[in-house]
């Protein structure tokens, strides 16, 4: 295998090289005014050190793979189109106001429910920016009130007249009768022919999202055109910069649904977030070959602690409303919980509770905490850190960043220690408690939520401060065992390199498998399956237009189900993409009753009031080959003698009385196999594994490490 | 008394053995505070008393209500649990709130105390009742601890080796629940027994398992015997969640670690409640307003409040208010009004709190007894809101202007919210052949108040929840019969104009298109007199009403005549495009109508309060809201005096300063001394034009109705009786057919 994966973050531009069985990880900054200098420069910070030329590579890979955050970023900066849309008549407002709610998305629980403070974020979509027209399709899809092409050309000028640069028309129930779409596509087509407005974007709605409800349409859909320029033109750059390197094949962008794509099969929407879900597929993979079970993903950063969810057997967890920084979409997108938990989240006493507080607000990296001496005057995570010995003050980030221990401690003994009346050594124990108890509450209630115990997973810690924080998440949840991967640094550019070439098509539809008022089950099986035949077959052609042969183009059929009249959609994967007989039918109905009753508590499932179906979902795909990392880990039989640290000194640990001596380590003079006791800390580049007492770390490949509870 | 013990026997034994039924019990329903530690509760924190370990339990037992939140709305059935008018929480074992989730209505889990505390009071020792380990108790009627007969809730206890440690409960807006008109909250119940079903607390789980005896007799009380199982099921399971969260913390950290934890957080909040208050300026503020129709006639009930704060408590006196309605469906409880003000505190004033009914044990209330805020048991309440948001408002005015100069504050004084639930109920039968009934979410479109620094935002949420949702009308279609030609749309001038603006509410246009039978109510005041003012100079919300228009098929009409619509409800009061059809505007209140296919029923949702002096507003923001057409050239130049080029909205800035400074001299030269003042506007009585309910001056006594009589407040005799608006019409009609015959010469 020779693969090219990157992934390119708002910092740095990761790259995973994988060559005739060699694997190499390497970073470089990101070059925001042109991604492809970053991409050059990780690149051959990957292939020297392996002693390959540019050509080599870009002549022999098999693939190069982008996974990006750029998306996100433009969306915060407000990088993008005038875009203006249009709507039906009477449902203008619809997306200022936002179903509400909107107010709040995004944002953490005490800012949402303060409501004098609740502010909308500035709209990518003006007011003056939106258009209805006179047209209207009812629920099943039968024209209601006959589009007026008159009506459309003046609300079309009006646009062109505010200067539009993208335009997206998202009208009522398009999902189900798309015509009147297309047809205020033609007339703006006609209207203004590219020649006049130039390269203007023409996104419509039903084919942004195959589902109902027309805010999170219309909203995935302007944010499809906000950033399809940004992302296009990107991405473009990255794929000509390939070309005049001399690579012929195409370039494929990974997908937030858990695929990829070649570019001009990718949404701009589609992109977000790719990074952080390349990371859960790649734990997948680990888990997968390593047999590790059921795992948590956790990636802990500066200001963040993201949750992805693994569990053996391949069931995927969706988010169908997904929020895209401050906005509710309706593409479905791999599940994926962000918590204000990171090394820079800022610690304070609470005085109604007496006790610690810890985020959601954070110093981020600059200032920073108040031990990287920039300004930063919180006590946070890292400062906490600091004061009980974990971090060598002249080895934090491989060195950078000189930490100050003197205002580590200031600012803990003012904003935590000086009030509760603590020693501060108390203080730095409690803020580390209590934001281990945290990122542990949001891990456990993500899983019971879904129906797991979290002490039958594995946590796999990865991220700045994943391997620091990991034991103490595990004490909390009774987690046994820890893994930080292989790669850790670069995860997510390794999980680029594993995934397959995907398309989803779904479609929204009100089908009753058991009508519980007439007792009848579904009998048009026919209806049913030329539904699917249909996604399939929009499948087929995206994959096949891609180059994709035939017989390696695989349909997984997903039904989002529900008793009654319920909101819950639970996706349940189908045995069989056709139901051909009662038989089949029945499974399907056992299936869900499965999942459903894992999820809410057996017993919970309610036929009586009814099942239907809400959304026919297609995931086709082809399957590719994956990196190998079947002997990353150390098994029962590896082991190996650790050399002496290099360092011995006092630390201190939550639920242990006074200072352990705490052994220090390189992870690069630890051998494969080989065992350290708790309390250790073993220090890499990008981060510390934390060994804390009571746990043993054994040292595996590529700079993964087990750890396992002493029984 | 010892004479009357005889042999084991005593009166009081006689009476209690003789009782003819449980009503809800004084002691239980007037106390909103905290009960008192129990032993337990004092071993417990005697041994568990490090805040810090408090603290990590706490917030795993707070994980485990949200996760059960996420449960309730992703399984509940009711349109209310699907747009977050639901929520679960944890209760101390003496029946105190202690754990609400994150997310939903506040109100509604501080009032599943009391019915805790009924049966902990009298079913745990009834023979034939009990509570066991594995029962769950059901509840939906209001004089028990409900917010109105339409929401139901769920509870269960929790044990430890034997012992009650503490409760589960779910609540959820169901909706449907059997009454006189559908969708649960008839506008039209003159009686309680119009309002549909009447569940005391009673045991209708045993084992953890649905008595199927007792779920059938409900399925057959209401008009949605699927919704009224499934939610029923979905609210067991989530109570079995949370039991099993808080079992799950009782082995990790231990009973007592547990129990301290529960407790702990009411006294914690209570105090920090009193620290807080503390640093409020001691006085009074004082607010009156008006709800103008019982929903079936045009009134003015006055709502009169006195909000005190001394030392650290605040006291709440509503008396002077309006006297009860025996026969109309708009009156509201006093637990229901405390529920709403916790509310208040935890939404709009202090919203870092933890919450939980801590938080009104430095509360306190006055309320006349037999008046509208705090009415006898038998008078209906199914549309408690029409004064309760009143009241609520009054509160939200008071608090605001005590907490503007607090130095300290957790959140921004903000203008008053708008509070109306402008949104339709509907029951019938759907295109898939379902009976139901319920209620449009637009219920949850209220605009907020404007800010002394920014203007309100658009109809952003309901005063009684966050994160609420005003839901995709696709989906609503996909399931009901009815369409909203124009659902989401603001409308122009709808303002509640000040130096920052109101958020503003959008207007809604629908119509039945597919039903055998269907009908469409609303129940909402404010179409005569403003729900809400402004404040500090800001002005209140515009005036509602419901606009219809009959003998037209507007589907039809789509396809013979399709330009002839108009997108606004103003267009078309105004054009009229449909010469045959007959144009009305009414109050904001429909008793049910069955509806024709393509009538137009069209209302809107209702801006919050301004704040400030229009003509301090910037006059860039005015000519913005021209822009975005949120206000008529009209509003602009009558309202905000601005000047400006109609064309291009370019603002002629020394003409505006100009005109503003016109406007201010006007108001000066028609100022007079505050005692002329007095002396031209105070009128000794109501006018009369319309009845007048509560007291004038003097609040110990009230009017019923008429201008001229007066009760001491509470002693109305006899009661508020109103006519029956049909036999009024009669009356009415019969008088003009005598008067008629009488000109034509008949007898």
């Amino acid at each position: 295998m020779r693969r090219v994966s990157v992934d390119i973050g708002g910092t740095f531009t990761d790259c995973s090289l994988v060559w005739d069985g060699k694997y190499v990880e390497a970073k470089a900054l990101t070059t925001h005014q042109n991604l492809a200098l970053g991409f050059n420069q990780s690149l051959q910070n990957a292939y020297e050190q392996i002693g390959l030329q540019l050509q080599d590579v870009m002549e022999g890979v098999d693939s190069v793979r982008y996974a990006t955050t750029l998306g996100t970023n433009a969306l915060i900066e407000r990088k993008g189109p005038r875009v203006g849309l249009i709507t039906t008549a009477g449902f203008e407002s619809i997306v200022p106001l936002s179903r509400g709610r909107g107010y709040g998305e995004g944002l953490p629980d005490r800012m949402q429910r303060d409501l004098p403070m609740a502010e909308r974020p500035d709209p990518l979509v003006p007011i003056q920016m939106i258009v209805g027209i006179r047209e209207r399709i009812g629920e099943a899809g039968s024209v209601l009130l006959p589009i007026d092409a008159e009506d459309v050309r003046a609300q079309v000028r009006k646009l062109v007249d505010n200067g539009v640069q993208a335009f997206v028309v998202s009208l009522m129930n398009a999902v189900v009768n798309p015509e009147h779409e297309l047809f205020v596509e033609d007339i703006i087509r006609e209207e203004f022919p590219e020649h006049m407005l130039g390269s203007a974007p023409i996104l419509l709605s039903h084919l942004v999202g195959g589902r109902k409800g027309e805010y999170a349409r219309t909203s995935s859909s302007i944010i499809d055109a906000f950033l399809h320029s940004v992302m296009y033109h990107g991405l473009s750059t990255l794929e000509l910069n390939l070309r005049d390197n001399g690579y012929r094949k195409p370039m494929l962008v990974i997908h937030n649904s858990g695929g990829m794509a070649q570019l001009n099969s990718t949404d701009a929407l589609q992109t977000i977030h790719s990074g952080p879900v390349a990371g859960i597929y790649a734990s997948e993979h680990l888990a997968a070959q390593n047999d590790l079970g059921n795992v948590v993903c956790t990636d802990m950063g500066g200001t963040s602690f993201d949750i992805g969810l693994v569990v053996k057997g391949g069931v995927k967890f969706y988010d169908f409303n997904p929020v895209i920084e401050r906005w509710m979409v309706n593409i479905p997108m791999v599940h994926l919980v962000t918590l204000g938990a990171g090394g820079g989240s800022i610690a304070r006493y609470d005085r109604l509770r007496e006790t610690v507080a810890v985020g959601p607000e954070s110093a981020g990296s600059d200032p920073g905490p108040a031990c990287y001496n920039f300004g930063g005057r919180n006590a946070t995570v890292t400062d906490s850190d600091l004061v009980l010995g974990y971090l060598l003050p002249d080895r934090y980030a491989g060195g950078h960043i000189q930490l100050s221990e003197k205002r580590a401690q200031r600012a803990i003994a003012k904003d935590v220690a000086e009030p509760m009346g603590m020693e501060l050594v108390d203080a730095a124990l409690a803020i580390r408690e209590k934001v281990d108890n945290d990122m542990a509450n949001g891990i456990a209630q993500e899983l019971r939520a879904r129906g797991y115990e979290p002490r039958h997973f594995t946590i796999l810690a990865y991220g700045g401060n994943g391997p620091l924080h990991a034991c103490g998440i595990a004490r909390v949840l009774g987690v046994q065992r820890i893994v930080v991967p292989p790669f850790s640094s670069i995860f997510s550019a390794v999980g680029a390199g594993n995934m397959d070439q995907m398309h989803i098509h779904e479609k929204s539809v009100y089908l009753s498998l058991y009508d519980s008022n007439t007792r009848a089950l579904l009998s048009d099986f026919d209806g049913f399956n030329a539904i699917v035949e249909e996604l399939e077959a929009r499948g087929r052609e995206d994959l096949l237009r891609q180059g994709v042969a035939p017989e390696r183009i695989k349909h997984r059929l997903e039904l989002d189900m529900r008793y009654g009249n319920q909101l819950a959609q639970t996706a349940v994967v189908a045995e069989s993409n056709r139901i051909n007989s009662e038989d089949e039918m029945l499974d399907l109905i056992e299936a869900f009753s499965r999942d459903y009753g894992r999820r809410y508590g057996e017993g919970s499932q309610a036929p009586e009031a009814g099942i239907r179906i809400n959304t026919v979902r297609v995931a086709s795909y082809s399957e590719m080959s994956t990196l190998e990392l079947r002997d990353v880990l150390p098994k029962a039989g590896d082991s190996a003698a650790a050399p002496e640290p290099f360092l011995t000194k006092p630390c201190h640990f939550v639920d242990v009385d006074g200072a352990q001596d705490t052994r220090f380590y390189e992870l690069a003079a630890l051998p494969f196999g080989c065992s350290v006791q708790g309390p250790a800390v073993v220090l890499s580049e990008a981060t510390s594994f934390l060994v804390e007492p009571g746990w043993t770390l054994r040292i595996g490949r590529y700079g993964s490490g087990l750890f396992e509870r002493a029984a | 008394m010892a004479d009357d013990v005889k042999g084991g026997r005593s009166v009081e034994q006689f009476l209690k053995d003789a009782s003819l039924f449980l009503a809800p019990d004084p002691e239980i329903m007037e106390n909103h505070g905290l009960e008192p530690r129990t032993e337990l509760e004092e071993a417990c924190l005697a041994k568990e008393n490090d805040p810090h370990r408090l603290g990590l339990v706490r917030e795993r037992l707070q994980a485990g209500v949200n996760e059960s939140f996420e449960m309730l709305e992703n399984m509940g059935a009711a349109p209310g649990a699907k747009w977050g008018d639901c929520v679960s929480a944890m209760y101390t074992a003496s029946g105190d709130l202690s754990i609400a989730s994150s997310g939903g209505v506040v109100i509604f889990c501080n009032l599943v105390q009391y019915p805790i505390k009924f049966c902990n009071k009298y079913w745990a020792k009834e023979r034939t009742v009990g509570i066991r380990e594995g029962d769950a108790f059901i509840v939906n009627d209001s004089r028990y601890g409900q917010a109105h007969s339409t929401d139901q809730s769920l509870f269960m206890p929790v044990f430890h080796e034997g012992k009650i440690v503490a409760w589960a409960g779910a609540t959820v807006h169901e909706g449907e629940n059997g009454a006189i008109e559908p969708g649960g909250m008839p506008g039209t119940a003159e009686q309680i027994w119009d309002e549909g079903l009447r569940m005391s607390p009673f045991k209708v789980v045993e084992n953890y398992e649905l008595r199927r005896d007792l779920v059938t007799f409900l399925q057959n009380s209401v008009r949605e015997p699927k919704l009224q199982y499934a939610d029923m099921k979905v609210k067991l399971y989530v109570c079995r969640r949370v039991e099993q969260r808080i079992k799950e913390a009782i082995a990790e950290y231990g009973v007592e670690a547990v129990v301290a934890c529960l407790r702990n957080n009411l006294e914690a909040t209570d105090q920090e409640v009193r620290r807080r208050l503390r640093e409020w300026p001691d006085g009074t503020a004082r607010h009156c307003w008006f709800t103008d129709n019982t929903l079936r006639e045009s009134v003015q009930i006055k709502i009169n409040l006195e909000l005190t704060k001394k030392d650290d408590e605040l006291t709440f006196d509503f008396r002077g208010s309006s006297p009860e309605f025996t026969n109309r469906a708009i009156n509201s409880l006093d637990i229901t009004n405390k529920g709403m003000l916790a509310q208040l505190f935890l939404t709009f004033i202090w919203p870092d709190l933890p919450r939980n009914q801590g938080v009104l044990s430095p509360v306190n209330f006055i309320f006349d007894p037999a008046s509208v805020l705090k009415p006898s048991p038998l008078t209906p309440s199914s549309q408690t809101m029409m004064t309760l948001f009143t009241a609520w408002s009054c509160g939200q005015v008071c608090a605001m202007k005590l907490l503007y100069s607090v130095p300290e504050k957790y959140t921004r004084v903000v203008a008053p919210w708008f509070n109306m639930i402008n949104t339709f109920m509907f029951g019938g039968i759907t295109q898939h052949g379902e009976m139901v009934g319920n209620v449009c979410a637009d219920i949850n479109g209220m605009g907020g108040g404007a800010l002394a620094d920014a203007d309100g935002q658009h109809s952003l949420a309901p005063i009684f929840a966050t994160m609420a949702d005003l839901a995709e009308q696709e989906f609503m279609e996909e399931e009901m019969p009815f369409v909203q030609i124009v659902s989401k749309k603001l409308m122009r001038d709808n303002q509640g104009f000040g130096r920052q603006r109101g958020g503003m509410g959008y207007q809604m246009i629908l119509a039945m298109v597919d039903s055998p039978m269907w009908g469409f109510m609303l129940t909402a005041i404010g179409a005569k007199f403003p729900n809400v003012p402004g404040l500090f100079g800001g002005y209140g919300c515009p005036t509602y009403p419901l606009a219809r228009i009959q003998g037209v098929d507007v589907f039809e009409k789509f396809r013979t005549d399709p330009g002839s619509f108009r997108f606004s409800i103003e267009e078309m009061m105004n054009e009229r495009p449909y010469p045959e059809a007959t144009y009305s505007t009414h109050p904001m209140s429909l008793p049910f109508h069955a509806s024709k296919s393509g009538e137009l029923y069209m209302i809107s949702q209702g801006s919050g309060g301004g704040f400030g002096d229009p003509l301090e507003r910037d006059p860039a923001d005015v000519a913005r809201d021209l822009d975005e057409d949120l206000i008529s050239h009209d509003v602009a130049w009558r309202v905000y005096r601005v000047v400006y080029d109609r064309e291009t909205l370019i603002v002629d800035l020394a003409a505006t300063e100009k005109a503003r400074d016109e406007a201010r001299q006007e108001r000066l030269a028609g100022s007079r001394p505050y005692k002329d003042f007095c002396a031209s506007w105070s009128k000794d009585k109501p006018s009369g034009k319309v009845p007048y309910f509560g007291c004038w001056t003097d609040k110990t006594r009230v009017h019923a109705g008429s201008p001229d009589v007066t009760y001491p407040a509470s002693q109305v005799n006899p009661p508020v009786m109103m006519a029956h608006p049909m036999q009024v019409r009669i009356d009415a009609l019969e008088a003009e057919l005598a008067a008629l015959r009488k000109a034509g010469g008949q007898s």
